[in-house]
């Protein structure tokens, strides 16, 4: 028996050596590969409070100091209060993200999950069907989808154009009219928030059915029998249910919005006069465009306390406190 | 006294290894690294000179690695701090005054500045001169001011001269007008003379005002003057251009329909470009037909000045081991007429040499640089600016557009460009 226990100690022992070295073998290689991660935000973190362009030769150390002075807070202080050329393009660009995020997020709600709720309802055969047709553009490259959506807003050839000269209408420049906006907004913002929605609705419509597969029939078969419609039903019962999902969505929409760059890059590059310029197209434009890589790394630190407020503050709104 | 004599031995060569600087000799191999963009004409007029100069010097190799656009300009900002660009670096001349504390000066034993002032073009040699040093040596001039391309098959149904005879620049505009097309919605469908991009507003804006007699620059080169008499007559005769209907500027800027796009897809009867768009628009748009050539527009008042960029050229690292040999092939491929001619043509580039501009195989072969040979003395470099790109691509350009399309007056114009471009000194 003695012997048996002994035999078993020594195996599981053994088990729990190769485990250890597993474990090592995995973690080490991450935690080099994080570390790196780690350095970059580091090198980014320090950046923001210098002049450094990689241009310079600047100082002994890593090129700061010398002709990539030190200029503490500086960055940040011309950027809410100056009057240069950057200092404005910054401000216009942050106020083009917040515009382009804030429209974004209740545009894609209002779409997906109606959207996702009329698919729910209908037959299994073409459920499917359509779910991969409206996931298509999720599949498609940024590059693929600006292309297509710059040739329908081609003024002269385009067929959003096409079509309003067949009822008569005048042709708009909806990529280059700096004049034409609605509510607000100009034109041209309008026109590349639609081409993302067009391609970014797909991904939450997918998450909003997974969601709704999981609200229990039950529940909703006792709303009906004490006499709730299909409304109230939806209303009372589904959209309390899936709070976590929502709350999934809206961050991740949110998030996604924030940083958005290539559908834009592509179809306007931030033109007409810069109302279509939003803060990573900045961020970009500064780094590698101009050389201001510390101008670029305190932008980016805006846009990251952007992101993490905005999100902190929809998770205080839509959580939820129970499990079903 | 063995010992003596082998410490001696030692002593002496490490003298001479410190002595020649890590100078290579005639038969010593030596690998260079020689970095491009991506420009299929361009590289291949490399490649050609690359084998010409190892077949010279055979125990020389000469790698080339070339990058698309915008990677190149992030790998060289990234690698040049790093110090692990390449030997030889291929530079816009604009962009020396951003790079040079990363480059090595040109060795007076190489050409002295006053050489190379007297061998090309101020314009394309202006971009590598940074406080009196000499960085590097351009290929091509690259000028964007004066040149349009021009549709003959539209010329001809408008009933229009062709080649037209321009003698001021009314002249254009009026030819300009008769050769607009408008669709059934009244949206112009062709526009008679294009000129709202980013570098025709922008080189035609500076080129007018030097024109006019005036300067952007103060009179030390420390700031700018934009809003002066001669930028306002200047940017009051493009709105006016504009406002007679020629070109839509709403339709027809750098977003949508930018010039060699309109041009070659039949939607601009005159086009004002750089001639580097012939070679790009031939290769872009095989299925063009119509006829067509490229011909230079008169000033807009006296002298033909203006300013030009520095253009593409060679530059060599200061980390390079072996720099005597990397100037040696940058010496062998730009300033030997034959080579540089070789390149020029290769790439469809401007000579930055006079000597190879007027050249008979350029007159037959690239016939529009024949054409330019009279202007291009008049062509100033464009200043070492602190950030050019920014100047004039996010100022300059979108502020007049601006003011093309009606959205700003020309007095708003001028002073927002005044300012943020002077910011641009902090």
């Amino acid at each position: 028996m003695k012997l048996l226990l002994k035999q078993e100690k020594r195996q599981k022992g053994g088990l729990a050596i190769a485990k250890g070295r597993f474990v090592l073998g995995i973690t080490v290689p991450l935690l080099i590969y994080e570390s790196l991660g780690l350095f970059i935000i580091g090198w980014a973190f320090v950046l923001m409070f210098f002049k450094y362009s990689s241009g310079r030769l600047g100082g002994p150390i890593l090129g700061l100091g010398g002709s990539n002075p030190f200029v503490g807070f500086g960055n940040f202080i011309e950027m809410f209060n100056g009057t240069s050329v950057e200092a404005n393009l910054f401000r216009i660009s942050l106020k083009n993200t917040l515009i382009f995020a804030l429209a974004v997020l209740p545009l894609n709600l209002m779409i997906t999950l109606p959207l996702a709720y009329l698919l729910e309802s209908i037959g299994e055969r073409f459920k499917a069907l359509y779910r991969t047709i409206y996931f298509l553009p999720v599949l498609t490259s940024s590059v693929g989808v600006a292309l297509i959506w710059l040739s329908m807003y081609d003024p002269q050839a385009g067929w959003i154009n096409a079509i309003i000269r067949l009822f008569g209408g005048t042709p708009v420049s909806w990529l280059s009219d700096p004049r034409a906006g609605f509510a607000g907004v100009s034109v041209a913002m309008w026109a590349v928030i639609l081409a993302y929605l067009w391609q970014d609705y797909g991904y939450n419509m997918v998450i909003f059915i997974a969601a709704l597969q999981g609200v229990p029939q039950e529940l909703k078969d006792t709303a009906m029998m004490d006499g709730a419609n299909r409304w109230q039903t939806f209303i009372k019962i589904t959209i309390p249910l899936i709070r976590p999902t929502m709350l999934f969505v809206c961050v991740m929409t949110m998030l996604s919005s924030f940083q958005v760059f290539d559908i834009i890059q592509v179809m306007t590059n931030g033109d007409p006069g810069n109302q279509t310029q939003v803060l990573m197209l900045d961020i970009y434009k500064n780094a590698f465009r101009y050389q201001q890589l510390g101008w670029a790394a305190a932008e980016s630190f805006i846009l990251f306390l952007l992101v993490m407020g905005v999100t902190i503050i929809q998770m205080r709104l839509l959580r939820t406190e129970w499990e079903y | 006294m063995k010992k003596l004599m082998f410490v001696f031995v030692i002593i002496s060569m490490m003298l001479v290894a410190c002595g020649t600087g890590g100078q290579v000799t005639g038969n010593e191999k030596v690998t260079l690294r020689l970095w491009t963009h991506t420009n299929n004409a361009f590289n291949t007029g490399y490649d050609a000179l690359i084998t010409a100069y190892q077949t010279e010097h055979p125990n020389v190799t000469i790698n080339r690695e070339s990058f698309e656009y915008d990677l190149y300009l992030q790998t060289l900002q990234t690698a040049m701090p790093a110090g692990e660009e390449a030997d030889i670096i291929q530079l816009f001349g604009t962009w020396t005054s951003q790079y040079y504390e990363r480059l090595a000066p040109v060795p007076s034993n190489v050409m002295t500045l006053d050489q190379a002032k007297k061998l090309f073009y101020s314009a394309p040699v202006g971009g590598f001169i940074v406080d009196g040093k000499l960085y590097g040596f351009p290929q091509e001039f690259n000028c964007e001011y004066g040149g349009v391309l021009v549709n003959k098959t539209m010329f001809q149904a408008a009933g229009l001269t062709f080649p037209p005879q321009w003698k001021t620049m009314d002249d254009v505009v009026a030819d300009g007008l008769k050769l607009v097309q408008k669709d059934a919605s009244g949206m112009m469908s062709v526009a008679g003379f294009h000129f709202t991009s980013a570098d025709p507003i922008a080189f035609s804006f500076l080129a007018g005002i030097k024109q006019r007699g005036g300067d952007y620059w103060n009179t030390d080169h420390t700031g700018f003057t934009f809003n002066t008499p001669e930028a306002k007559v200047q940017l009051e005769w493009m709105v006016n251009a504009v406002q007679s209907g020629i070109v839509d500027p709403l339709v027809f800027n750098d977003a949508t329909n930018p010039v060699i796009d309109a041009f070659f897809t039949n939607k601009a009867a005159i086009g004002y470009i750089g001639a580097w768009a012939i070679a790009e628009g031939q290769t872009n748009f095989p299925d063009f037909a119509d006829e067509w050539d490229y011909i230079y527009l008169p000033p807009t008042q006296g002298e033909p000045v203006f300013v030009a960029d520095s253009g593409w050229g060679l530059t060599v690292s200061p980390n390079s081991k072996s720099q005597d040999v990397a100037w040696d092939f940058i010496k062998f491929v730009t300033t030997d007429t034959k080579n540089a001619l070789s390149w020029n043509l290769a790439s469809g580039t401007i000579p930055a040499m006079p000597e190879v501009a007027k050249s008979s195989d350029i007159a037959s072969k690239e016939p529009w640089v024949a054409k330019a040979l009279d202007i291009l003395p008049d062509g100033e470099y464009l200043g070492n600016m602190p950030d050019r790109d920014l100047v004039m691509y996010e100022i300059i350009y979108p502020r007049i557009l601006e003011a093309l399309q009606g959205v700003t007056s020309i007095d708003e114009a001028l002073a927002t460009i005044d300012s943020e471009a002077n910011s641009t000194f902090k």
